[in-house]
């Protein structure tokens, strides 16, 4: 774990560097650019907000600000672990012939996807008054909850990238594994709305706390209570072990299966 | 662990690599395999048991035939393998030019590209903003210098990787068959360079089959042939060598 931070640490320019590439070839070509970054979640907000507004019609109150609050931050997530998961695979050319840590590069795949993810809060920020919720002052615990998602995701990064090397049905895989994993997590749908008596299945979903978190903030206005934001971390600095681990076993052998 | 002078130490090093007939590249692959009990690989020896010195201030030409594993030994100078056993120690900031323009993204311009490939080699963003002006007078492109790399035309390529490596002044250069990209105008200038890389006493390694440069610029020569050192010694008496070797070939070849 002090190899992470340390070569984090010391690699730190090219981590932002490999982001920023990300990022620009993304969007290269476009005439838009860089505004696609913004324009897509402010697109895709548009779309839920008319469909659940006028078409259907749920109980629940501001629906799209509902839904927003956790499907930005879900949607991070699905897209910071496929994209990561091809973060060294995709790097073969470069990790055979340039001596480099290997964990720069999922590293990049984490922060380009951070970058994207707080873009897409300005629209969210935007469209909270245009509905006429209320803006919380709790908006300020949100870089609490991101914090846990990071290194969540980061972790889940690693696992992925690594068992990708050597199996690229991971990739697919995680595939199947995201769609199923969203309709399990109360994204569209409030955790009340699961029966009390099988709650407790759906709390053993480690990305349930953090989710929770995006939540309160953003449209109830609370804070999450101290055994959830707890609960959270937890969640978060175990998927980091887990995957920093499988990592680093294994990094000096990628270079002989990308 | 150093004698002072000593920069480059490669101590009983061997690389092996599983060579894969049929690597079972999806899971289905690998249980039905399981399920037969087969192993669709062998282990080959891309390097054995080598192992050499370089002092400080040597230029060094490695020659070998084309799969002797004169890149896989420079691969792992530059760490981007890790031996299968023994030691590989390395004094010294290191531009490993393995392969022209290893770190350059083909959608960045030339510009964007020098501080991607500073960065990967490790420097600073505030080393690569100081060299950015004499890369790009070194380079001498033009104002493709702003265009992304993939409108490159191949000696334009190997002009800039050439100039980020050895701009950002390391203490050993390392050279792998990259100077036959370039037109003459070009050569001379890396040759010069790499005189004045001399002079300045850094070390120096390339990899090539011209063996007129390595008995012009090079003091030293290694012949290694299927992953074995068979000869270190004098530039002269090793490319004696290499002849002999390879001279059964090239006249069965006629």
């Amino acid at each position: 774990m002090t190899e992470l931070i340390r070569d984090s640490y010391r690699y730190r320019e090219l981590i932002w560097a490999l982001a920023l590439k990300e990022l620009k070839v993304r969007y290269k070509r476009s005439v838009l650019g860089f505004m696609w970054a913004l324009l897509n979640p402010a697109f895709m907000m548009l779309v839920l907000t008319l469909v659940f507004s006028t078409i259907m019609r749920f109980a629940i109150p501001h629906y799209a600000i509902f839904l927003l609050s956790v499907l930005l931050p879900w949607t991070f997530f699905a897209q910071a672990l496929s994209y990561g998961a091809e973060a060294i695979v995709g790097n073969g050319d470069l990790i055979k012939k340039v001596a480099v840590p290997k964990l720069v590069f999922p590293m990049a795949a984490l922060v380009s996807n951070v970058i994207n993810l707080l873009l897409s809060l300005i629209p969210l920020a935007l469209l909270v008054p245009i509905m006429r919720h209320p803006f919380y002052w709790t908006w300020l615990y949100l870089p609490v909850p991101m914090l846990a998602l990071a290194i969540f995701t980061l972790g889940a990064i690693f696992f992925f990238a690594a068992a990708n090397v050597f199996y690229r049905d991971v990739s697919h895989i995680l595939q199947v594994v995201l769609s199923a994993w969203f309709y399990v997590t109360p994204i569209i749908y409030p955790l009340d709305a699961i029966p009390a008596k099988y709650q407790w299945i759906f709390k053993l979903n480690p990305i349930i706390y953090v989710i929770n978190g995006f939540r309160l903030s953003v449209y109830y206005g609370q804070l999450p209570k101290a055994p959830s934001i707890l609960a959270s971390f937890v969640c978060a600095f175990i998927s980091l072990l887990i995957g920093f681990a499988l990592f680093k076993k294994y990094q000096n052998s990628f270079v002989f299966y990308v | 662990m150093f004698s002072s002078s000593i920069v480059i130490r490669v101590e009983n090093v061997t690389q092996r690599f599983r060579v894969i007939q049929e690597r079972p590249d999806t899971l289905r692959e690998l249980f039905s395999k399981l399920l037969r009990h087969q192993s669709s690989f062998h282990d080959f020896e891309a390097v054995k048991n080598a192992s050499f010195e370089i002092p400080q201030g040597q230029t060094v030409g490695i020659i070998g035939r084309n799969g002797s594993g004169k890149s896989t030994l420079l691969k792992l100078i530059a760490g981007v393998y890790q031996p299968t056993a023994g030691r590989v120690e390395v004094k010294g900031s290191i531009a490993p030019l393995i392969e022209l323009g290893a770190g350059f993204h083909h959608e960045l311009t030339g510009r964007e590209n020098i501080l991607l490939n500073g960065l990967l080699m490790g420097y600073s963003k505030r080393d690569m903003r100081e060299r950015e002006q004499s890369i790009i007078d070194f380079a001498d492109i033009g104002d493709f210098i702003d265009s992304p790399v993939k409108q490159y035309s191949s000696g334009m390529y190997a002009r800039l990787a050439f100039a980020v490596a050895t701009e950002v002044d390391p203490q050993i250069l390392v050279v792998d068959e990259i100077l036959g990209v370039g037109d003459m105008g070009f050569r001379e200038k890396c040759f010069d360079r790499i005189r004045n890389f001399r002079e300045a006493g850094k070390t120096i390694l390339i990899v090539t089959h011209a063996m007129a440069d390595v008995a012009k610029h090079c003091e030293r020569a290694i012949l290694i042939d299927h992953g074995s050192i068979i000869a270190d010694g004098l530039s002269q008496e090793v490319i004696a060598t290499y002849t002999n070797l390879m001279a059964p070939e090239v006249v069965g070849a006629h």
